[in-house]
């Protein structure tokens, strides 16, 4: 167990000894406590969001208090602890929060030192504290420990906001470099993050959200729920309760598998959410969005002096919305009781949270405790207080404590998002060529991004606020004479809040942008011009240092780097003071960088391979921190200018997981050169967002430089950078290949119809052609007293048990919840439900009652014992050919497994399919009734191989076409390749998709471990058919792999005597499919990639059958239902050599644009030379219906 | 599925449990055995954040049921070394201050070591390349590259000094 609770304030107020420092002599807030042995307690109301804070906060507090930094023990955010410091944002901790802890440090050195002068019968300051002694300066002869002090009694006192702190020169802790004291604990394991907080009696909890992903405010937003279905789960093990209240809706189970599985298969009806606005563009939808205009400034005469530019210039940039991205999606745990509801939470803000809570609950604040942990880095607000929330109400629900973890593509949805942003900018050149107005207007749709729980409950109205954030850095750092700045606020569009720099980093992308596109009308060196016209000196030192460190040299044209075959080069500029809190606001550190990108005019690909960046941050406090703290921002903000970009569908969010949304890769990470201006004397700044700020218009800048092209909406993902580069014509068009890909509409050769879907041509064949002719009609057969087991040998057993195997009995009679034999699993046909039936040893509701006869002639002629017909689901015709001694073993086998005495559910056809007899004249037609005859041309392992597939593994039942009344096709159509259960059988004839024909060898893998390393694993109910396999002996599976291989060796290559062809590999296959499908490049590398081109054999695509097969069913099924671990499919003495690895589903993550551009790239990468696939959106539309959400 | 008894061997200890047998791996090890080391990120195989060992190989245990590792040990971030006794990667971690909220640093540990156990002395490619789905938002990866250097140049010392593993 794992119960982190943080001792509540009372207890260091009301210990028996110590120290404590409080707010003042009657308010309790406290800040600092001192142990007798030594130990310090400081407490600060801001939170550690992964940056360091603990750490520096504690240098502050030992620095102050000159005692041992590792005696230090810092308390964040805990409600129960801690000072309302308010939330952590804005990078305050060190300009703002740290303010009060240093005081109280201050005002109990002075208070420790006088103490000390009592005893030692001198002035205070005689003595000197060094690593938590106090000493006797001359003569060095009396020494205390400030541990011993402070024993013995309990005393308060009150800070003093006037107490002297140290002058900076006699630091010795602060400014220096200090190992972070977390880092240890959590490269090894040991450290708690929220997620890791265990309770006893936990149970574990998971949220379903409403349609309108990532959407919070509207009409309809809170009333969008029609109904639950509980009988949903029924059956479904360690379900403890389903929670609704409002639009919020949640299970509990017993384990997080449960829960998780509960929440996918809980049938939850909402209404449809509303169609919004395609926010994937979001410039005309803030364009449109209702706003109220708030100037900012307003200097000089702007329209003047735009009348008196020489040359206009007026520019529109626009910044797409983005997402925080936590790695970890937030997860809470909740203990709720009627007097005290604790929460363990990743929030940002505790204090908020516990406000939300009481107002969720209708109790005292002081009845809600915030435990705050550490969670996955959020540079923002993510889903943290939302989690907690659900966690709350589900704990509520069962009175017992619960664990919430949201989902991958819960928190990519439904995190408040940083917003869009739309500015507009006029001004031009006077004569002299300097800048004649500036016109700045920027639009940000914004919210407070309330807590969801609030909102789904209807506990806060569904209303959204406007909130002034729009104006972070709006103000240009230049002296324009004639200056305006406007911010259009607005209500959110989707749902919204801070993030990293929030709206300084599209107000500076403007500002910077623009100000380089003055200097290049001007044909003036960039950084000279915006040098011209800072005024600040702290600006102008950095601006000076970072560009001499990059080694910067004047330009006043672009394209006038060296080119390498198709790369251009260049380098940008951009500077930036973020200021941030309410206007006018506070600065944070300056930052400048410069940045070197290379552009490949081939693939559209944009690397910025080195940053030069600057900062001055004031006093740093732990400056590797901050250099840390620099890195992160770099990398962080490239990855939002050459990537980032929510994309939405017509009712929410799309991008639910890393392909829809890629983030930075390591071999995209720049080198990073970080110059951090010593500023010892000066007040610290914060340093968390800073470095992010000029990102953008750097790297805007340095394309400029290198193409001549100006990119004014992010992000510069390849195929807008290519479209660009082919307009001004630098685009370096790959050669024509050889081969050029026709695309004929392909005539699809085999009949579609799945063994199932042909019932319907069946019926109506039938019933039309009037074969009921063919007597329908047929006895009973009596029935009997189940067979005593005994009667059979342990051999017959044993052998029936492979026949059941070879026959994959089981893979249909499975029932619902893998009770072996007990039927039930439904098989969707057109026309209404068929059900497998209960072949269980049962008497009353398996074939407990029946005669060897009976099970005879329904295995071999489609006859039930009473007499009607079975649907030819049930594969006798495959069947008919049976030996007598299998089929006896068989049924010794049955009569010998577990009775299970629960009715499978009946098949409920309509008519005419109710009427069962029509299937004799198809019985008539189609059904054999031949003994299986070898082939004495053959050797016997052939032979044993022929038998397998023909009879027993009924492979023809899937792998043959069907004919119009549904009966598998004989001669040249004969294994010709089918479908079942909506999945492509591919042909076993030899004419098979494949590029690499199959080997024997790789037939025997495929059958006995689901993977041959040449085609691909096994998918859909072939799975199944291999772990259905599992118990035949290795002579049978190489017997049948033997009989497949004679099909194919039609003059084909085989395995590893061909291998795949060469251009499937090459880079000219690579970029072209890039090119065609770039969308779908974009979700392979973020989804697919990290298994699928890791190395490992069986993840590997180029020779995949299905990717060079027909029609893409089988890679959008994978797709959507992702595939089972070959490791686990295979027995388990052949698993020792196989790859771990299994495919997840994506039917919850992709959505069905987002698999058509993923299947279309596939095509395009491995199969490059097969026609592209047409009617992909038809095939994923069938699929999901199928598979479900 | 329907739980039975699965037994699975981690860091170094035997343990049988009842489990449905796909139960991904990641829920048994942070939720049955109470492992933190190994992280919940995406449950889809994209971010690294619950990469295990399992034969040496980096395996995400996100996304494999826990009966595909039955008869293979598996090794967390707890099973390569403690506070007290490091693994090398761990060690160059902490001298690199390669953290910043720590949530990725699973994975990357799990990665550094996989890769140094099949390529002792990779470069900078190299070693960008084994990481690359290995997902980090904090922006810690200059750290994380000079960690993966400092600990393939420790562990290349150590089997200098005829040291195992
Ligand atoms: S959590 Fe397993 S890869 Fe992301
Ligand atoms: S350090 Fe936070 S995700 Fe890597």
């Amino acid at each position: 167990m794992t119960r982190p609770e943080e001792p509540s304030r009372s207890r260091y107020l009301e210990a028996a000894e110590g120290l404590v420092v409080t707010a003042s002599a009657t308010d309790p807030t406290l800040y600092l406590a001192l142990h007798p042995g030594g130990g310090v307690t400081a407490f600060n109301g801001h939170v550690d969001l992964g940056t360091g804070i603990r750490t520096a906060l504690a240098q502050i507090v030992a620095e102050e208090l000159d005692v041992p930094f590792d005696r230090v023990r810092m308390v964040l955010g805990s409600t129960q602890a801690v000072p309302d410091q308010g939330p952590t944002i804005a990078s305050e901790t060190i300009q703002v929060t740290a303010k009060p802890l240093r005081q109280a440090a201050a005002t109990a050195r002075r208070h420790l030192l006088a103490c000390a002068a009592h005893h030692a019968g001198c002035e205070p300051d005689e003595l000197e504290i060094v690593d938590g002694i106090v000493s006797r300066k001359h003569p060095a002869n009396w020494a205390i420990a400030i541990g011993e002090l402070v024993r013995g009694q309990l005393e308060r006192i009150a800070l003093d906001a006037d107490c002297p702190v140290k002058p900076v020169s006699a630091y010795r802790l602060v400014g220096t470099g200090q190992a972070r004291t977390d880092i240890p604990e959590k490269a090894t394991g040991r450290w708690a993050y929220v997620h890791d907080v265990r309770l006893h009696g936990m149970l574990h909890g998971r949220v379903i959200r409403p349609p309108h992903t990532g959407f919070d405010h509207g009409e309809h937003v809170a009333h969008n729920l029609l109904s639950v279905n509980e009988d949903s789960l029924a059956g479904l093990p360690g379900i403890v309760d389903i929670v609704v209240v409002g639009d919020f809706v949640g299970v509990v189970a017993e384990r997080e598998e449960q829960a998780a599985r509960a929440a996918d298969l809980l049938d939850v009806r909402w209404r449809k959410a509303p169609a919004i606005a395609d926010l994937s563009a979001p410039e005309d939808p803030l364009r449109d969005h209702p706003a109220s205009a708030r100037v900012l400034a307003d200097n000089g005469n702007v329209e003047r002096g735009l009348d008196a530019a020489s040359s206009p210039i007026a520019r529109s940039y626009v910044w797409p919305y983005q997402m925080h991205a936590s790695i970890g999606p937030s997860c809470a745990v909740a203990e709720w009781s009627e007097e005290r509801l604790t929460v363990w939470s990743g929030t940002q803000n505790p204090r908020f949270m516990q406000r939300d809570l009481a107002l969720l609950f209708d109790m005292p604040e002081d009845a809600v405790t915030v435990e705050r942990m550490e969670a996955a880095g959020c540079y923002g607000r993510n889903c943290a207080d939302d989690v907690t929330a659900d966690a709350a109400l589900l704990s509520q629900a069962v009175g017992r404590p619960v664990r919430v973890q949201l989902t991958r593509e819960q928190e990519h949805g439904w995190e408040p998002k940083g917003a869009a942003q739309v500015v507009d900018v006029r001004g031009g050149l006077d004569l002299e060529g300097g800048p004649a107005a500036y016109d700045f207007e920027t639009r940000y749709p914004s919210n407070l991004a309330p807590t969801l729980a609030l909102i789904l409950t209807g506990r806060v109205s569904n209303v959204a606020s406007v909130t002034h954030m729009g104006d972070r850095t709006a103000i240009p750092p230049y002296a324009f004479d004639n200056m305006r700045v406007t911010v259009h606020d607005m209500p959110p569009l989707a749902r919204a809040s801070w993030f990293r720099g929030v709206s300084a980093m599209p107000n500076s992308f403007a500002h910077e942008s623009f100000i380089d596109e003055l200097a290049s009308a001007a044909e003036v060196d960039p950084v000279e011009y915006r040098l011209r016209y800072l005024t600040d000196p702290r600006a102008i030192d950095l601006v000076h240092a970072v560009t001499e460190r990059a080694g910067w040299t004047p330009r006043t044209k672009p394209m006038t780097m060296e080119r390498e075959g198709d790369v251009l080069y260049g380098r940008g500029f951009a500077y930036a003071l973020y200021v941030h809190g309410t206007f006018p606001g506070t600065a944070a550190a300056w930052s400048a960088w410069v940045a070197d990108v290379a552009v490949n005019c081939r693939t559209g690909e944009i690397a910025v391979t080195r940053v030069t960046v600057g900062q001055d941050s004031g006093l740093m406090i732990n400056p590797e921190g901050v250099r840390h703290q620099i890195h992160g921002n770099v990398i962080q903000s490239t990855s939002r200018v050459l990537k980032e970009k929510v994309e939405f569908s017509q009712t929410g969010v799309e991008s639910l997981e890393w392909g829809g949304y890629p983030i930075i890769q390591f071999p995209e990470v720049p080198e990073i050169d970080v110059v951090m201006l010593p500023r010892p004397d000066e007040e610290p700044l914060g340093v968390g967002e800073s470095a992010s700020v000029p990102s953008a218009a750097a790297i805007v800048n340095a394309v400029f430089d290198a193409t001549g092209i100006r990119f004014r909406e992010l992000p510069l993902t390849p195929d807008k950078v290519l479209a660009a580069l082919r307009d001004a014509g630098l685009a370096r068009e790959p050669e024509p290949r050889a081969q050029t890909r026709s695309l004929p509409a392909p005539t699809r050769t085999k009949s579609r119809r799945s063994l199932f879907s042909s019932l319907a041509g069946v019926a109506g064949g039938l019933l039309a052609g009037g074969f009921l002719a063919a007597s329908p009609w047929h006895s009973a057969i009596r029935p009997i007293v189940k067979p005593d087991p005994a009667t059979y040998s342990a051999m017959t057993i044993a052998r029936g048990r492979e026949v059941a195997a070879a026959g994959a009995c089981d893979v249909c009679h499975t029932g619902v919840d893998g009770t072996p034999f007990a039927g039930g699993r439904a098989f969707e046909t057109p026309f209404g439900t068929v059900r497998a039936s209960n072949i269980s040893s049962s008497v009353e509701n398996g074939i407990g009652a029946w005669s060897y006869p009976a099970f005879e002639r329904a295995m071999r002629r489609g006859i039930s014992r009473d007499g009607s017909h079975l649907y030819p689901v049930h594969p006798y015709p495959s069947f008919a050919g049976t030996s007598d001694a299998d089929l006896q073993a068989l049924y010794a086998f049955m009569m010998t497994q577990r009775s299970i005495d629960t009715p499978a559910p009946k098949t409920a056809l309509s008519f005419p399919f109710n009427v069962r007899s029509l299937m004799a004249g198809w019985n008539a037609l189609f059904a054999g009734s031949q003994n299986f005859a070898p082939d004495p041309q053959r050797t016997e392992r052939w032979n044993r191989g022929a038998y397998l597939v023909e009879t027993l593994g009924h492979c023809s039942a899937c792998h043959s076409p069907r004919n119009a009344l549904g009966a598998s096709r004989t001669g040249a159509d004969h294994l010709a390749g089918g479908f079942a259960e909506g999945w492509h059988a591919p042909a076993l004839n030899g004419e098979g998709p494949s590029p690499i024909g199959w080997s024997e060898a790789a037939l025997y893998d495929y059958l006995r471990t689901g993977t041959a390393a040449d085609h691909g694993s096994a998918g859909g109910p072939m799975s199944s058919v291999v772990a259905s396999l599992a118990p035949l002996p290795d002579t049978d599976i190489r017997a049948m792999a033997t009989y497949l291989a004679s099909f194919s060796d039609r003059g084909r290559a085989q395995g590893s005597e061909m291998a795949v062809p060469a251009s499937d590999h090459s880079k000219a296959v690579i970029e072209q499919a890039a090119r065609e499908a770039p969308a779908g490049n974009r979700i392979f590398e973020g989804a697919c990639a990290s298994c699928h081109e890791n190395g490992a054999p069986i993840a590997s695509l180029s020779a995949h059958t299905a990717l060079h097969a027909e029609t893409p069913d089988n890679v959008v099924r994978t797709i959507l239902k992702g595939a089972t671990a070959p490791a686990l499919l295979a027995p388990e003495d052949k698993r020792g050599g196989l790859e771990v690895m299994a495919m997840p589903a994506f039917a919850k993550s992709l959505s069905d644009r987002q698999i058509g551009n993923l299947v279309r790239y596939l095509r395009a990468r491995y199969a490059p030379d097969a026609p592209s696939w047409q009617n992909v959106e038809e095939t994923i539309a069938q699929a999901r219906k199928a598979v479900g959400r | 599925m329907p739980a039975r008894s699965l037994s699975l061997t981690v860091n170094g200890q035997s343990h049988l449990l009842d489990l449905a047998p796909d139960t991904p791996l990641l829920t048994v090890l942070r939720n049955d055995l109470e492992l933190n080391g190994p992280k919940f990120g995406c449950g889809l195989g994209a971010c690294g954040a619950c990469a295990v060992l399992v034969d040496d190989r980096a395996v995400r245990a996100c996304a494999i049921p826990v009966a595909a590792v039955e008869g293979r040990p598996v090794t967390t971030l707890e099973g390569l070394g403690g506070p007290d006794r490091l693994h090398p990667v761990q060690k160059a971690l902490i001298d690199e201050q390669a953290a910043q909220c720590g949530y990725c640093l699973n994975g990357m540990i799990i990665a550094v070591t996989s890769l140094l156990r099949r390529d002792p002395d990779p470069d900078d490619a190299a070693i960008r390349s084994a990481l690359r789905h290995h997902l980090c938002r904090c922006g810690t990866h200059v750290e994380i590259l000079n960690a993966a250097r400092r600990a393939a140049g420790a562990m290349r010392e150590r089997t200098h000094a005829g040291e195992v593993e």
